[in-house]
C-alpha cells in the first residue's frame, strides 16, 4: 500500500483510539463530578431531616419538601436496619407520566421510638442534560480537532515526502545503457540527501562497470582475433611449401582447424556476453516467420545437397521485438541445427501462428537430455566443427527479449518452438 | 602496383606483405598511424590495407585523410571487430571493402585484385590464363574461344583460383569465399568438393588443361601442373 495511505491510516486509527478513550474518560469524569455534587446535596438534606426530627420529635409531609423528594416508611421490627446507601431510581412523573431518573439516598432513622426508612431523592434530569450538553460539545470539538489534525498531517506528509517521490521517478527512468547520469535534486532533508547521494554513487558505479565491461568484451575479442589471424596466415604460408610430407600436411590441417574453431568459440562467447549485457539496443518489431522462410530459401543449395525437403505450413506470422542482428543470429542458429541434426532424405517443416513459431526437422534421437540442450557447450553431435554455443545463444536471446523456447522430440521429429513469454 | 599495409601487429603485417610480394605487388608496411599518415602524403599507392585499431590513432581517420589526398586509391579495412556499425562507418567514409580478422590471406588477395580491377580500368580488364579468358564485367568465361556456361558458384570459384594462381588454398578459405561464414562448415566443405568437380569437368570438356590439383589433407591449387 502507498506510503501516505499507510501513515494516514495509522494516524487515523491511533487518533480514533485516543479520541474514544478521551471521550469515555471525559464522560465518566463529568458524570462522577455531577453525581458527587448531587450526592453531597442529598447528604445535606439528610442532616436537615435529622435535625428537624430531633427538634420536632415527629415528621409530617411539610411543603418544604417537594413531591417525591422524600419518602418515609415505617420499618417493621422483623427487617433489619440496612446501611445508608445511594441508588439510582426511576419514578413516574405525575404530569407527563414519563419515567424520570432520580438519585436516592436511603437511610434509617428512629422517630419516637420506631425505626423508619427514609429515602431522599433528587431529580437527575437536569444533570443528565448537563452531562449530555458538555459531552456533545466536547465530542464536536474533539472531532474537529481530529479531522483538522488528520488533514494537516496528510498535507504535511505529502509535502515532506515529495523529494522521495521525485527520486523514485528518476530511478525508475534510469537506463543503464544510456550515458546520462542520474541527476537527483538535493533536498533540505538530511535523510533524503543521504539517500540521493548513495543512489547517485551506486548508479555512477553501475554505469562505469557497464562501460568497462562493454569495452572489455570488445577489447578481449580484438586481442584474441589478432593472434588467431596470425596463426592462419602462417599456416597458409606453410602449406605453400612443396616439401611437406603427408603427415606434416595433416598436422598443419589439425592446427588450422583448431585455430578456426577457437575463433568461432571466441565469437560465440563474445556474442553471448554482449547479449547478456544488453549491448544491442535497437529493438524493432520483426516478422520472424518471414525472416525464417527467407533464410530457408538462402539455404537452398545446402538442402538440395543433403536431400532435405522443406514444407511451410500456412499460418499467421509470428512477430517479436528485438534487434535485427539478434533476430538473424537466432534464426540462423535454429536453422543450422535443423539441418545439421537431420538425415538424408529428411525434411524441415515450418509452422507459425500469431503466438508461436515452430521449426520441425526429422532426425535421430538426441544424445543430450532435453533440459541440458540449451546449455553452453552441449553438443548433439561429436563433430569438431560445432562449438556447442548455437542453442545457448538462442536461449540467451530469448531470455533477454521476452521469448520462450522449448524443445520436444516425438516420433522421429525434433520440434523447437518459439513463443511469447 | 603499390600496396601499403597499415597494421600494428608486425608478424601479421609481414605475412601480408610477403603474400602481396609473391603476387607481384610492391608492398610497404607501417605499424603506426603517424607513419602511415606521412606515407600517404608523400607517396601514391594503388591500394591501402588499414587495420582500424592502431596504437596511436584511428584507422578511420587515416582513411579520411587518404580520401582527401588521393580519392582513387583503393581502401580495404581489416579489423578484429565485426560490428555492423564499424562496417557501415567504413563504407560511409569511403572504404571499398571490410575483412574481419582472422581472414584468409588468399581471400584478402582476391579482394585486392578485385578492387584494383574495378578502380584502375573501370572493371574492363580481362583475366587470361592459358586457354581460359574471364571477363569480370559481364561475368562470362571463354575456354579456347568458346563461351562456357558456369553456375554462379563455379564462376566465383574460378575467379578465386585465378586470383590466387599457384597458391595452395585451404578448403575452408574456398568455402568462406563462396558462402561467407553463415553456412555450417561441414556442409560447405562437402559442397566445395562437388563444385570443384563440376568446374574441372566443364573446363576440361572445353579443352583446357586440368589445372586444379588437390592437395591431400589441406585443399586445392590452381595452376600449371
Amino acid at each position: 500500500m502507498k506510503l501516505l495511505t499507510q501513515t494516514n491510516r495509522i494516524y487515523f486509527g491511533f487518533s480514533l483510539v485516543i479520541y474514544l478513550l478521551t471521550a469515555v474518560a471525559f464522560y465518566q469524569i463529568v458524570r462522577l463530578l455531577i453525581y458527587d455534587d448531587v450526592e453531597s446535596r442529598l447528604k445535606v438534606e439528610k442532616r436537615d431531616f435529622e435535625s428537624y426530627v430531633r427538634s420536632h420529635h415527629s415528621w409530617s409531609s411539610s411543603p418544604y419538601f417537594v413531591e417525591n423528594k422524600i419518602e418515609v416508611t415505617r420499618v417493621t421490627s422483623s427487617s433489619r436496619p440496612g446501611r445508608e446507601e445511594f441508588t439510582d431510581t426511576l419514578i413516574q412523573d405525575r404530569y407527563t407520566s414519563e419515567l424520570v431518573p432520580f438519585r436516592q439516598l436511603t437511610f434509617y432513622e428512629p422517630i419516637r421510638g420506631d425505626l423508619y426508612r427514609v429515602a431522599i431523592r433528587k431529580s437527575l434530569i437536569q444533570s443528565y442534560r448537563l452531562i449530555e450538553g458538555i459531552s456533545l460539545t466536547m465530542a464536536v470539538f474533539l472531532g474537529l480537532l481530529l479531522a483538522s489534525m488528520f488533514w494537516f498531517q496528510g498535507k504535511l506528509s505529502e509535502r515532506i515526502w515529495r523529494p522521495f517521490y521525485a527520486t523514485l521517478v528518476r530511478i525508475k527512468a534510469f537506463d543503464l545503457s544510456r550515458s546520462d547520469s542520474l541527476h537527483l535534486t538535493p533536498s533540505p532533508i538530511t535523510e533524503f540527501n543521504e539517500l540521493n547521494q548513495v543512489l547517485q554513487k551506486m548508479a555512477d558505479q553501475m554505469q562505469l562497470d557497464y562501460r568497462n565491461l562493454k569495452e572489455f568484451t570488445e577489447n578481449a575479442s580484438h586481442e584474441m582475433q589478432t593472434p588467431l589471424a596470425l596463426i592462419n596466415a602462417k599456416v597458409e604460408q606453410l602449406i605453400q611449401s612443396e616439401q611437406l610430407t603427408t603427415a606434416q600436411t595433416q598436422w598443419i590441417d589439425t592446427i588450422y582447424q583448431a585455430s578456426r574453431r577457437m575463433s568461432r568459440l571466441n565469437q560465440g562467447l563474445l556474442l553471448l556476453a554482449k547479449i547478456e549485457n544488453r549491448q544491442f539496443v535497437n529493438s524493432q518489431p520483426i516478422d520472424l516467420t518471414d525472416e525464417l522462410i527467407l533464410r530457408l530459401k538462402d539455404m537452398d543449395e545446402v538442402l538440395l545437397h543433403k536431400q532435405i525437403s522443406t514444407n511451410i505450413l500456412p499460418g499467421d506470422a509470428f512477430w517479436a521485438r528485438l534487434p535485427p542482428l539478434l533476430a538473424d543470429s537466432l534464426l540462423t542458429n535454429l536453422l543450422s541445427n535443423a539441418i545439421r541434426h537431420n538425415q538424408p532424405g529428411g525434411r524441415i517443416e515450418v509452422r507459425s501462428s500469431a503466438y508461436y513459431l515452430q521449426l520441425k526437422n526429422t532426425g535421430p534421437a538426441p544424445t543430450v537430455e532435453p533440459e541440458a540442450l540449451f546449455k553452453r557447450f552441449k553438443k548433439g553431435s561429436s563433430s569438431n566443427e560445432t562449438v556447442g554455443l548455437g542453442l545457448a545463444i538462442v536461449k540467451q536471446i530469448c531470455d533477454t527479449y521476452q521469448l520462450t523456447i522449448s524443445y520436444q522430440y516425438e516420433e522421429g521429429m525434433h520440434t523447437l518452438s518459439l513463443a511469447e513469454g | 602496383m603499390k600496396v601499403l599495409v597499415v597494421e600494428d601487429e608486425q608478424e601479421l603485417a609481414e605475412s601480408i606483405a610477403d603474400y602481396m610480394q609473391k603476387e607481384g605487388y610492391i608492398c610497404e608496411r607501417t605499424a603506426t598511424f603517424w607513419e602511415a599518415d606521412e606515407r600517404i602524403f608523400l607517396y601514391k599507392y594503388d591500394c591501402v590495407i588499414v587495420d582500424l585499431t592502431l596504437p596511436d590513432g584511428d584507422g578511420l581517420q587515416l582513411i579520411q585523410h587518404l580520401k582527401q589526398l588521393a580519392a582513387t586509391t583503393g581502401v580495404i579495412i581489416i579489423s578484429a571487430r565485426n560490428a555492423l556499425e564499424d562496417r557501415l562507418r567504413g563504407l560511409e567514409i569511403g572504404s571499398d571493402d571490410y575483412l574481419t580478422k582472422p581472414f584468409h590471406l588468399s581471400e584478402l588477395n582476391a579482394r585486392v585484385k578485385s578492387l584494383l580491377r574495378r578502380r584502375q580500368f573501370g572493371g574492363h580488364t580481362e583475366i587470361r590464363f592459358e586457354g581460359i579468358t574471364v571477363v569480370p564485367q559481364s561475368r562470362t568465361v571463354f575456354v579456347q574461344g568458346q563461351l562456357t556456361t558456369l553456375s554462379r558458384k563455379e564462376y566465383d570459384l574460378l575467379l578465386y583460383f585465378l586470383s590466387n594462381l599457384n597458391i595452395a588454398l585451404t578448403k575452408a578459405s574456398i568455402a568462406e569465399h563462396l558462402w561467407g561464414d553463415n553456412i555450417d562448415s561441414a556442409d560447405s566443405l562437402d559442397m566445395v568438393y562437388s563444385h570443384i568437380k563440376n568446374l574441372r569437368r566443364k573446363l576440361v570438356d572445353r579443352g583446357a588443361g586440368d589445372y586444379i590439383q588437390s592437395i591431400y589433407g589441406i585443399g586445392y591449387k590452381f595452376g600449371l601442373p
